[in-house]
């Protein structure tokens, strides 16, 4: 088992709304009590980055405004080469809401104009009214090496995401890929290291087995050792119940 | 055309005398009604004197609770909303209750706290004489959208509806609105001990409106107020018209061209909402006794910085609804020397949003001396795990859903203790403190 971990982090600086730095915060503390460092390091805009982006365990994309994320689409697609590159050798990839389409063929804005993704996926993301957001509490069933585990968090995108196979999960409530669809985000088949994502809350947050599940898989562990967890498990209790009427 | 005025507000003055009659607050209502009849209902009423109107994420209620202090202890006849009803239909409900039958409204100033999002619609018909723009700061993504989209409603809506702009000179998202311009009335405050160099909180406004460079700081005074500019086309060089001085935050005093204040609080955001109280104010030519006076005494309490205390326990009590409020009462926490608890109530009712994941752009990284941490609200459980992944011992952490359970553990014990509560939450834990304040001096 690896005892170091890197994570690179995309744009902290650009894509920070939505809490989404608190998946870092999670990532690190979790890793600490299992005596692993993370070491966190950051792209921005211009940066050059291909050796962080080589030796990443982890490369995370966070949730950022409209304006943000055209900003830095150009910026993203320079490193399509490396990216994937990183994600065949076993890198794993968390894409949040702004992060998953990006990740996808195009995204389409509502004057009909394409703004091309990094193309690692066959999806593709259109924007939807301005008034027909998907906002709101969100429960996602998925499985979790065969168990399946209930997922929540926040959602709130205007875009669509069309054309995903092989989905996260599947909503119990909210809304996930499309306006009262029944799937949300995705993962490939086959293949472990992948997790895209419109949850926001920040994902990690109140969802400790799916923070366990990327450590594992990142520093190739059987298991973790187990950690006090009486206080997630009480939060997720109340929402449950509140959103699901468990 | 007139008739039907009228006809508008008789009916609204009608609901106000029901509600009155039977008792209640009329609050929201009647504007709410004539709204649902009438998008545009606030063009029935016709106001006699200049408005002055403030506005910004954070620090409206204060702002406009001590110019309303300081306007009427000068002799002036104003009317306000100083409770906070500063949606359209809040103000609206405001007039129905100052006019007259014909729905002329007297007095010699209108001083309203207006929503950011609110700004275009209130006064496409009511003549807008000054607005006050304190701070643009992420607040309710999922109710108000990004910030970006908020400031360019204002930024349009302001090129031909305002005489006078009171800006605050050390936020980008301010600036903008009117960066130059004789009618631009810019106030700062000097650097501060607690300011530093990188950025220390969430902030918005990284990049130039004018032409997209990234902007620079010479420092940062809290989330992304600070002395700033862009280095390409030099936006945010302007020159403040009032700017706060020497610091004394031993004695609580500070200077204004040359002239000593005394401050009840030296909070930083506080400072920066007296700087625009004494801007607005000298725009009309109010004497600078008055506004003395208020700034040592005034306190608008109503859950901000307010004061609770039984047995030996001394809690302030602070309203936040988004990061920056919720950061600026934790740099008060941290300048307290002393061991001290914190009681951070949250809820996500609508009025709040419903995303809670701000409390995730809380900074918590310096948490001084906090011995003990109580949370409460319908979202106990989520600060509870936010202050716990920050690193704080989450043995010292006490979720108690039950906000009387709650008030009752914070003030158990004596000593220094600090409140944070959002939105909804803060006029039931008003309740909460005094309630447990009642039964403690009781025994």
């Amino acid at each position: 088992m690896k005892n170091k971990l890197r994570l690179l982090h995309m744009y902290p600086g650009v894509l920070d709304l939505y809490g989404d730095s608190g998946n870092v915060e999670a990532l690190k503390y979790r890793c600490a009590k299992r005596g692993i460092a993370l070491e966190v390091n950051a792209h921005e805009l211009g940066d050059s980055s291909e050796r962080l982006i080589e030796n990443a365990d982890i490369i995370y994309l966070g949730g950022g405004a409209d304006y943000e994320q055209q900003q830095l689409a150009d910026d993203l697609t320079s490193m399509k080469g490396a990216i994937a590159a990183a994600y065949e050798r076993g890198a794993f990839l968390l894409m949040i809401c702004g992060g998953y389409q990006l990740l996808g063929q195009y995204y389409k804005d509502s004057n009909g104009k394409r703004i091309p993704g990094l193309g690692l996926f066959d999806y593709y993301t259109a924007a939807s009214d301005k008034t027909d957001r998907c906002i709101g509490n969100i429960v996602v069933e998925t499985e979790l090496d065969g168990e399946k585990y209930k997922v929540i968090g926040f959602e709130n995108h205007g875009g669509q995401t069309y054309g995903v196979k092989t989905p996260f999960g599947r909503t119990l409530c909210g809304s996930g890929n499309t306006r009262g669809g029944e799937y949300e985000g995705f993962m490939e088949s086959g293949k472990t290291n992948v997790l895209c994502t419109y949850l926001h809350g920040p994902l990690l947050s109140k969802n400790p087995k799916l923070t366990d599940y990327i450590i594992a898989k990142c520093a190739g562990a059987e298991s973790l050792k187990k950690l006090d967890d009486s206080l997630e498990e009480k939060c997720r209790a109340v929402l449950l119940k509140r959103l699901l009427n468990e | 055309m007139k008739l039907y005025q009228m006809g508008l507000i008789a009916l609204g003055k009608a609901l106000n005398a029901l509600c009155r009659l039977s008792g209640h607050d009329a609050g929201n209502f009647p504007g709410l009604v004539l709204w649902s009849i009438d998008k545009n209902y606030l063009k029935c009423f016709s106001v006699d004197c200049p408005i002055i109107a403030v506005t910004g994420t954070n620090g409206k209620t204060s702002v406009t609770n001590y110019l309303s202090r300081i306007f009427s202890m000068s002799g002036k006849k104003i009317i306000t909303n100083s409770q906070g009803n500063n949606l359209d239909t809040g103000i609206g409900s405001l007039l129905l209750k100052s006019c007259d039958m014909r729905g002329r409204v007297h007095a010699d100033y209108l001083i309203l706290e207006v929503d950011e999002s609110h700004v275009p619609q209130v006064f496409k018909h009511l003549k807008l004489d000054t607005l006050v723009s304190l701070d643009f700061f992420r607040d309710q993504l999922d109710r108000n959208g990004e910030v970006e989209t908020l400031i360019l409603k204002v930024q349009n809506f302001l090129k031909n509806n305002v005489n006078n702009n009171v800006l605050n000179a050390d936020d980008p998202n301010v600036v903008r609105l009117c960066p130059k311009g004789k009618n631009a009335h810019y106030f700062s405050v000097e650097k501060y001990d607690g300011a530093t160099d990188e950025l220390y909180e969430a902030g918005e406004g990284k990049f130039c409106p004018f032409c997209a460079h990234r902007l620079e700081y010479d420092y940062y005074q809290y989330s992304h107020i600070g002395r700033f500019k862009c280095p390409n086309c030099g936006y945010g060089d302007v020159d403040p018209e009032v700017q706060i001085t020497s610091l004394d935050f031993e004695n609580n005093k500070f200077k204004i061209n040359g002239e000593t204040f005394s401050s009840k609080f030296m909070g930083i955001y506080h400072l920066y909402n007296l700087a625009a109280v004494y801007t607005t104010a000298k725009l009309y030519d109010i004497d600078s006794k008055y506004i003395k006076k208020a700034f040592a005494t005034f306190a608008v309490n109503n859950g901000r910085m307010e004061l609770f205390r039984l047995n030996g326990a001394e809690l302030m009590l602070n309203l936040a609804k988004n990061p920056v409020g919720a950061n600026m009462t934790l740099r008060l926490l941290n300048r307290e020397k002393g061991e001290k608890e914190l009681l951070f109530v949250l809820n996500d009712n609508v009025a709040d949003g419903l995303d809670v994941s701000w409390i995730w752009d809380i900074n918590f990284s310096v948490f001084n001396n906090v011995t003990k941490v109580v949370t409460s609200g319908t979202r106990a459980y989520d600060i509870a795990l936010r202050i716990k992944y920050s690193g704080f011992d989450e043995g010292k952490i006490k979720p108690i859903p039950d906000l009387n359970k709650a008030a009752a553990e914070i003030l158990s014990t004596p000593g220094k203790k600090f409140a944070i509560a959002n939105y909804t939450a803060v006029q039931p834990t008003r309740r909460a403190l005094k309630a447990q304040i009642q039964r403690g001096e009781r025994k």
